[in-house]
C-alpha cells in the first residue's frame, strides 16, 4: 500500500518538478512547483513525518511560494520567456556530470545494510507521547542552540531584504 | 529485491538532479531560485528516510532548518531580484556574467 501511493506521489513530484524546468512562463513554473511541493510533503506523511509535511505545505507551498509568485508580479516577467534550455557547450558538459553523478547517487541508494543504527526514538517512545510531543521534547532540550540560531538567522535574512529592497533617495 | 527506502533515496536523488539541471540550463533568476528549492527537496527526502530508517529525529530536525534557511534565503535573494531589475531592467543570469572568466 505504502508503495502504491509512495509510486504515485513520487511520480507526479518528479513530473511536476520537469514542467518547473521546461515550462515557457515564470508564472506557469510556479504554479508547478506548489504541486510538487504538495507532493513532498505525501511524500512526508509516507514517511511518518506529519509535523514536517504540515510545515512543508504552510512554509514552502506557502509562504515561500508567495514570496515568489508576488515577486513575478511585481517584476512583470511576462514580456521575458527565455528560451526554457538554452544550448551551450558549457551547459551540456554540466548536465552530463550530473548525470553521472545521479547514477552514482543511485548506486548507493540501491545498496543494502546502510542503516544498522537503532536511535533513541523507539516505536513505543512514539505511541505513548505523540509524535509531535517527542520532537519539542528533542527540540526544546538538545536542539536549542540551533534552534535560537535559526531565529536569529531569520530575523536577519528580514532585515537584509528590507535593506536591500529599500530604494536608495 | 527493491525495498521502499532505496525507492525514496532514488526519488530524493532523481529531485536533486532535475533541480540541478534546471539551474544549469535556465536563464531566469526566478526559475533558477525554484531549481535550488527543487534540490532542498530531495536532500531533505533523504534526511527524513534515513531519520525514519534508522528511529532517530536527528534527520528530521536538519529539515527544519533547511526550511528555515530556504525561508530567509527565500527572502533576501528576491530582494536581490527585484534590485538587479530595478537597475538593470532583467534577471536575465546571462546578463550578469562579471565573475565569468
Amino acid at each position: 500500500m505504502e508503495l502504491v501511493f509512495l509510486l504515485i506521489c513520487g511520480g507526479l513530484a518528479v513530473v511536476a518538478s520537469l514542467l518547473v524546468i521546461f515550462a515557457r512562463s515564470t508564472l506557469h513554473s510556479a504554479l508547478w512547483m506548489v504541486v510538487a511541493f504538495f507532493m513532498v510533503s505525501a511524500i512526508y506523511i509516507l514517511l511518518h513525518a506529519q509535523f514536517l509535511a504540515m510545515l512543508q505545505i504552510i512554509v514552502y507551498a506557502g509562504a515561500i511560494m508567495m514570496f515568489i509568485l508576488y515577486a513575478i508580479m511585481m517584476l512583470n516577467l511576462r514580456h521575458e520567456q527565455d528560451d526554457a534550455v538554452a544550448t551551450r557547450v558549457s551547459k551540456v558538459v554540466g548536465v552530463a556530470a550530473l548525470g553521472v553523478l545521479f547514477l552514482e547517487l543511485l548506486l548507493v541508494g540501491m545498496r543494502h545494510g546502510l542503516l544498522a543504527l537503532q536511535g533513541p526514538v523507539t516505536d513505543q517512545m512514539v505511541q505513548s507521547y505523540g509524535r509531535v510531543a517527542v520532537l519539542s521534547n528533542f527540540l526544546f532540550s538538545e536542539y536549542l542552540l540551533p534552534f535560537e540560531v535559526a531565529s536569529i538567522l531569520l530575523t536577519a535574512g528580514v532585515v537584509g531584504a528590507v535593506v536591500l529592497a529599500k530604494r536608495v533617495k | 529485491m527493491i525495498d521502499n527506502q532505496s525507492i525514496y533515496l532514488a526519488l530524493s536523488a532523481v529531485l536533486f538532479i532535475i533541480g540541478a539541471a534546471g539551474a544549469i540550463c535556465r536563464r531566469n533568476a526566478i526559475v533558477v531560485f525554484m531549481c535550488i528549492e527543487i534540490m532542498l527537496a530531495g536532500v531533505s527526502i533523504a534526511f527524513v528516510t534515513f531519520s525514519r530508517a534508522s528511529h532517530s529525529l536527528d534527520g528530521i530536525f536538519m529539515v527544519l532548518f533547511i526550511m528555515a534557511v530556504a525561508a530567509a534565503e527565500a527572502a533576501v535573494g528576491l530582494a536581490i531580484f527585484v534590485l538587479m531589475y530595478r537597475k538593470h531592467g532583467s534577471i536575465d543570469l546571462d546578463k550578469f556574467n562579471l565573475m565569468k572568466w
